[in-house]
């Protein structure tokens, strides 16, 4: 489904973030990536998801090189991608409906088909009797989880998570965590990048970064 | 307040288009009254009176003839002198003459005119009341195009203004510009809402452009009123033609729309967040 092909990235003036990065992804996996702070873990999210060109080496997604798309059908194929940010961004001036709703109205959807998709996603993540409150006036978790719902809405192949239980409690951290785990039981690749693997008894690769290069990268573990 | 900045900023323009529609529309009501004297030579004869006027008479631009024998104007001088003119000045000093009004100003068949009744006998001289006509129109025409400059700038100036005024709205809304080009939203989706501001902004400054300029005509107009009860003359102040105000509208609404696509294409640009 997506593979890096000796891929670097580096910015003007600093030292290079990836190294020669080769990896495989097939659709449905578990993906960790983990590694210390700095050791590249958000830039490779980054790349997967098309927020930034890698400086040399290619990305193939679905058998076509990034590189070969165009600015303007970037954003097209961000939409298939469903991106969970460790600080939820989430736009705390909307309700949680409003917020869930923002990538369907992106994608011209229908009021009936919307209502419908967002209160289904709200109630994946358990959020639906809190459809009409305001984001901040919810926990961390809470955000997290209506952040969730907002990448699944739409329904995407792939679920991206920098992070995501990085400001969470344990508790919180493992809801998290299981909600993810029953996308990936339906067939929904989820790629998540994280410090500490948590325990599961799924199927799971494991990306492991250091420096920017991949140190060690074990398939198909299962964690008791 | 930036619809009320955009309609001041248009009625400026509006305004002076205003005054010279109305000057223009009084020049052309003179230009059909425009006059030639033609006046006789002294010892000019019956015969050759009845000529000229026959030759006028055949002309299809000549509209009015009007034949001043000398006596009459002499009495006619005198009388409006309020004195005996003839006790100081022994001899009739005035010619015959004609007052002749045109169908048109046209300069070309003017000329033309002239130069046929040049080459009648009897014909001492001839001269055209229209000259001022001419100025005015000149007057007229670089009032009309010191009015085009004047509304390129404001155009230029509400551009500017409107621009910034979507700037700041960009970098109100960045979180959500931010967020939505994350989750797949293109610049045009993003530049939607602002050029929809920009041109409501446009139809909001046009409408009190219209709204000023059509109370402006009424309020001189009354003033005008008491003018015409103290003079006697008949002055009105004609507002625009009603497709000028539609132009008015189209023209604030395309400026709204062009400076804040404008503007909000290079304010998303500059927050570089992502391609």
């Amino acid at each position: 489904m997506i593979s890096f092909k000796k891929v670097c990235k580096s910015y003007p003036g600093s030292p290079e973030i990836l190294k020669d990065i080769d990896l495989e992804i097939s659709e449905g996996e578990l993906v960790f990536v983990t590694g210390p702070s700095g050791a590249g873990k958000s830039t490779l999210l980054k790349l997967i998801s098309a927020l930034e060109k890698p400086s040399s080496g290619s990305i193939i997604f679905e058998g076509q090189s990034l590189s070969k798309f165009k600015n303007k059908d970037i954003p097209i194929l961000r939409r298939r991608f469903g991106m969970i940010f460790q600080d939820h961004k989430l736009l705390y001036d909307r309700n949680c409906f409003e917020n869930v709703a923002l990538p369907l109205e992106i994608n011209n959807m229908s009021k009936a088909d919307t209502y419908r998709r967002v209160r289904a996603a709200l109630d994946k993540v358990d959020l639906l009797q809190k459809e009409k409150i305001m984001p901040i006036t919810l926990s961390g978790g809470e955000q997290q989880r209506l952040a969730i719902a907002r990448a699944i809405v739409s329904r995407p192949s792939i679920l991206i998570a920098d992070e995501p239980t990085a400001n969470l409690d344990k508790e919180y951290a493992e809801e998290i965590m299981n909600i993810f785990y029953s996308f990936q039981q339906v067939g929904v690749t989820v790629i998540i990048s994280t410090h500490e693997i948590p325990v599961t008894n799924i199927n799971f690769k494991r990306l492991q970064l250091n420096g920017g290069a991949i140190q060690n990268l074990i398939g198909h573990v299962q964690l008791p | 307040m930036m619809i009320i900045v955009i309609g001041i900023t248009l009625c400026l323009p509006s305004a002076g288009l205003l005054v010279i529609e109305n000057a223009s529309q009084i020049s052309k009501n003179i230009e059909h009254e425009a006059e030639i004297s033609i006046f006789l030579k002294k010892d000019i004869s019956k015969d050759q009176i009845d000529f000229i006027e026959l030759s006028l008479k055949k002309n299809s631009l000549v509209k009015k003839i009007h034949f001043e024998p000398k006596l009459i104007a002499w009495a006619k001088l005198q009388s409006k002198l309020d004195v005996e003119i003839g006790s100081s000045v022994s001899t009739n000093p005035l010619p015959d003459a004609f007052f002749i009004s045109l169908n048109t100003l046209d300069q070309i068949k003017i000329e033309k005119l002239i130069n046929n009744l040049d080459g009648i006998d009897g014909i001492d001289d001839i001269i055209i009341d229209g000259n001022w006509i001419k100025k005015l129109r000149v007057i007229l025409s670089l009032g009309k195009l010191s009015v085009m400059f004047l509304a390129i700038l404001l155009v230029i100036v509400l551009l500017v203004v409107i621009g910034n005024t979507i700037r700041l709205q960009t970098l109100t809304y960045k979180d959500e510009i931010e967020v939505s080009k994350l989750i797949g939203a293109t610049n045009a989706f993003i530049q939607r809402p602002f050029m929809y501001t920009g041109m409501l902004y446009g139809l909001g400054g046009g409408l009190i452009t219209i709204s000023l300029l059509k109370l402006s005509v009424f309020g001189l107009n009354k003033a005008l009123f008491k003018l015409v009860s103290v003079f006697g003359t008949d002055i009105t102040f004609k507002g625009l033609p009603d497709e000028y105000y539609l132009y008015i509208l189209i023209l604030a609404m395309f400026v709204g729309l062009i400076s804040s696509y404008i503007s909000a294409n290079n304010s998303i640009r500059r927050l570089k967040i992502y391609k």
